[in-house]
């Protein structure tokens, strides 16, 4: 039941920050007494990075996917700025999830909403795009940290884009999570990686719909 | 599963569509602009200022609003995967 309860807010974590394919499973350590938990990932989509980075733009704001990720209420840009010499863009945004599972979930982290801040830098130069990703809210008992770097495919730069992603996960050590934190691995891992595909499947079908558009329109 | 989920609104529900019309504006800005090369000039503007004052006013969360003024450096951006450059 306990087990249960830590696996579902520790997925609630892990559910805003919508994965892409699950490749390699880097594994969990302990440091002193506090849970980390590090996942690194990759995935090749077929589609030049000039699309893919226009559909990471999208991927919580198009209507298209409200069912998908429907647990994102908002995304606002807070800030951003524009390098007009280098090519560079970088922005930060707010995204304002509704926190799922169980009532005693909410009882125990006190709000339903969680609010997360995402700071990207584009580098239209070196065709480079790279998100970071951190909760601002329950930080009292959890951290989770997504990083997300787009680039070319290096076997196949003009066509194919590469997503490398590193996410980490801190369950706080005084949280009343803690004492139960080493019993979630199996399911969640399990979990974790039925999230993952959701967060592609966006992505891809944005690229499919970018496609489309373009030779409709451009070519 | 999760498709029946209430849509509670959040604090920033009422700049709803400035919100909309900057980020359609940027999409295509950023798709058709500066993608292309021609990033000397900033645009949307007008709608980043509507929108933004909007937020301003509504965004009611202290450890978001920071954000609003906060002078954005490569600093806060967090630290690179396998020393990307930034």
């Amino acid at each position: 039941m306990f087990q249960n309860l830590v696996c579902q807010l520790y997925l609630f974590a892990i559910y805003f920050f919508q994965m892409t394919k699950v490749e390699t499973y880097v594994g969990a350590y302990s440091k002193t007494n506090k849970m980390v938990k590090a996942y690194a990932q990759e995935h090749v989509y077929k589609h030049p990075w000039e699309r893919v980075t226009s559909a990471s733009w999208r991927k919580y704001t198009d209507p298209q996917n409200k069912c998908t990720l429907s647990h994102i209420l908002e995304v606002d840009t807070l800030n951003k700025k524009l390098d007009s010499e280098s090519g560079k863009l970088y922005t930060t945004r707010a995204i304002t999830l509704h926190a799922p599972g169980p009532w005693f979930i909410r009882k125990i982290v006190g709000q339903d909403i969680c609010h997360c801040v995402e700071s990207t830098v584009v580098d239209a130069q070196t065709r480079s795009m790279q998100l970071t990703t951190c909760n601002i809210s329950l930080q009292k008992f959890i951290e989770v940290e997504e990083k997300i770097h787009y680039e070319p495919h290096p076997g196949n730069p003009s066509c194919w884009t590469l997503c490398r992603q590193e996410t980490s996960i801190r369950i706080k050590p005084l949280s009343k999570l803690a004492s139960m934190a080493e019993k979630i691995e199996h399911r969640c891992a399990e979990k974790f990686m039925q999230n993952s595909v959701k967060g592609r499947e966006v992505m891809e079908r944005i690229c499919k719909y970018l496609e489309a558009e373009t030779s409709g329109i451009s070519l | 599963m999760g498709i029946a989920k209430v849509k509670s609104s959040s604090s920033t529900s009422p700049c709803a569509h400035l919100r909309t019309a900057y980020h359609n504006c940027f999409n295509r800005w950023y798709s058709e602009k500066f993608l292309k090369g021609q990033w000397d000039k900033e645009e949307c503007v007008a709608e980043w200022q509507k929108y933004r004052t909007c937020l301003s006013k509504h965004l009611d969360d202290k450890h978001l609003s920071r954000f609003l003024d906060a002078e954005l450096t490569p600093a806060d951006l967090g630290g690179s995967i396998d020393g990307v450059s930034r």
